[in-house]
């Protein structure tokens, strides 16, 4: 685009959102700001999915797995179940570890699928599915992971170098913490998408066939998204982990991946704004919404799904940011 | 000798049951270009439709009759309702079915409640098999698997409406062009591969504890043994089928039940990965 410089209006909704998770703390009780700060690891989940997914038409079905790896890893370094080395608690090292580790299998895992006659669509979507059944059972069966319940007690992150240092455990500097971290996410999601990484990406997405013979390495290009896709996912996992202290199954498995799937497909797809707020407003609704509408919740949410991909397949957020757009005569396609 | 013919028994059971659901999803997938993801739920409704019947008062075979023709019904109105508004956006077959895998488990769990049912077994008593005694049910279940497998390749091989579905298969466009009325098709299609997932979970209800979530259980494999044989033809999936059963109940005779699962799957990817076409891959076609 020519104009590169005019404010989106994904722009301007990425600046609204974050003036308004600033000023939350000022009217929401301890509870809720406990909430919200999980709901913003969920949202930096739900942004590494629309990366890999609305970006470069990755469709992953297991996205949970990565994230799951990451609050593994960080629950493991401050558990100091480390092997051969249980003093080292470092919420830092535990950080690096959950996204390194999701990231490299990540890598492993695309280089494995996309080179040669690699997998595309619905057979890569399959296979992640696969994989994160695989990876729940795993999970399940593998007594070092705490089997079924697994790993409890996971301690609030620590400034220390080594643990020791200043707990983050009061809910509005936890808050902040999370806020901070997943903006720094979305930040470098969204430069990325901008850079000329993002836009090749984005050819790959729409024409993979007609990007190679561009001169595109499209493997290459598909592997480094979903490492990097992973990466994030893995760094929400650590968010998560340390905040609800508890790390199970469950963060890793099938139904995580099908809830962030339905996050990002209502939110918007094809903007990591879109899919973060889709996952931060289906689960503020649910908050409510579950108790006044019980086992229904579940239900309505499933419709509330089929509909939105029927007629919006934008999202709904995405789908109001595109009409935004239309009118101002920014043609985001 | 009595262990072997009992694990090879128990592998053909498994198969057979896998051949069930995997044909109702490769149809689909093959001829409508549509992937499936509430299939494991239409395969549990089956068997709730079965459940239902027989708290009606109606005998099993009663409810082994209804589940297929429910179900297929079933199917009519998922394809109306849902299916036909996404027919030319691939992957978001995808999404809309998942949607509805959730939207049916939800209602089967406000209906039926989360807990987990069971049937009855039907044919109690065992058969000898080789000097293995086996029990009767399975034996029926393999039969009627053969004999819907059959019907099948002789509905599409030997019929008109079959000539008319290859036809489709093959070339869509080309197809219409020639007069057939592929919206028709479609149609019928699915609620034929809903009623063979009826069908099947009907069938086997005996054999497991009903539950809402017991779909996945299914899904996952049957589509891992769609994609190792491939979708080019009808025999793809009686051979992935065969591929995934024979690899699981191996796993679990020679190691153990709780890896099977994991050692399948793993097998399958790489299978899929190192023939994405699959073992059975017809020339010339581009999904």
């Amino acid at each position: 685009m020519s104009r590169g410089r005019a404010i989106t209006t994904e722009d301007a909704l990425t600046a609204l959102a974050l003036i308004v998770f600033l000023a939350l703390p000022l009217g929401a009780d301890d509870y809720a700001l406990g909430e919200y700060a999980k709901f913003f690891a969920y949202g930096l989940l739900a942004a590494s999915l629309a990366f890999v997914w609305g970006h470069c038409g990755l469709l992953c079905l297991g996205q949970a797995v990565f994230f799951g790896i990451g609050g593994y890893a960080m629950s493991i370094v401050t558990l100091g179940k480390i092997p051969g080395a249980p003093s080292l608690l470092s919420s830092w090292l535990g950080l690096v570890l959950a996204v390194a580790i999701p990231a490299l299998f990540a890598n492993l895992l695309g280089r494995f699928l996309f080179y040669g006659q690699g997998l595309r669509g619905a057979f890569f979507g399959i296979v992640t599915l696969a994989v994160a059944v695989i990876a729940e059972r795993l999970a399940i069966n593998w007594p070092y992971l705490g089997g079924l319940n697994g790993l409890m007690n996971v301690p609030p992150p620590n400034l220390g170098l080594n643990a020791g240092g200043h707990e983050v455990f009061e809910p509005l500097e936890l808050y902040f913490t999370m806020l901070g971290i997943a903006a720094l996410g979305m930040l470098l999601l969204g430069a990325l998408v901008r850079s000329r990484f993002g836009v090749a990406l984005q050819a790959i997405r729409d024409n993979e066939i007609r990007a190679q013979y561009l001169g595109f390495d499209t493997a290459a290009y598909k592997t480094t998204a979903f490492s990097i896709g992973g990466g994030i996912a893995g760094l929400a996992g650590a968010l998560f982990v340390t905040q609800f202290g508890f790390a199970s199954p469950n963060l890793i498995g099938f139904g995580l991946s099908a809830e962030v799937l339905i996050w990002v497909a209502v939110g918007g797809r094809a903007l990591l704004i879109a899919a973060f707020l889709g996952a931060f407003a289906v689960r503020s609704v649910e908050g409510f919404l579950s108790e006044a509408l019980g086992v229904y919740w579940l239900l309505a949410l499933g419709v509330l799904f089929i509909l939105t991909v029927l007629a919006f397949p934008r999202g709904l957020i995405g789908e109001i940011v595109h009409q935004i757009d239309r009118r101002r005569g920014l043609d985001t396609g | 000798m009595q262990e072997f013919v009992i694990t090879i028994l128990d592998a053909s059971n498994y198969t057979l049951i896998l051949v069930l659901v995997a044909l109702g999803l490769a149809i689909i997938f093959g001829l409508m270009n549509v992937i499936n993801m509430a299939h494991g739920e239409l395969l549990m409704l089956g068997a709730y439709v079965l459940l239902t019947v027989q708290q009606l008062g109606g005998s099993f075979w009663l409810g082994l009759i209804a589940a297929p023709i429910v179900v297929g019904l079933v199917g009519l109105v998922i394809e109306e309702l849902v299916i036909r508004w996404v027919y030319r956006r691939f992957l978001d077959t995808i999404l809309a079915t998942w949607g509805l895998s959730l939207v049916i488990k939800q209602a089967i769990t406000l209906y039926f409640g989360p807990a987990s049912h069971s049937v009855d077994v039907p044919l109690a008593g065992t058969v000898e098999v080789l000097g293995a005694q086996y029990p009767a049910y399975r034996l029926f279940i393999m039969a009627v698997s053969i004999v819907a497998v059959a019907v099948t390749l002789r509905l599409f091989f030997g019929t008109r409406f079959g000539l008319a579905a290859r036809g489709v298969i093959a070339n869509r466009d080309m197809a219409a062009c020639l007069g057939i009325n592929t919206r028709r098709l479609d149609r019928y299609t699915f609620a034929y591969g809903a009623a063979f997932a009826g069908l099947a979970g009907a069938a086997m209800s005996p054999l497991i504890s009903l539950d809402p979530q017991m779909g996945l259980g299914f899904l996952v494999p049957a589509f891992l043994a769609v994609l190792i044989g491939g979708l080019g033809s009808l025999m793809g999936p009686v051979v992935g089928s065969l591929a995934v059963g024979a690899t699981d109940n191996l796993t679990a005779t020679l190691y153990s039940p709780v890896w099977a699962q994991l050692v399948v799957f793993v097998m399958a990817i790489v299978v899929i990965r190192l023939f994405p076409r699959g073992l059975i891959a017809r020339r010339g076609r581009e999904t």
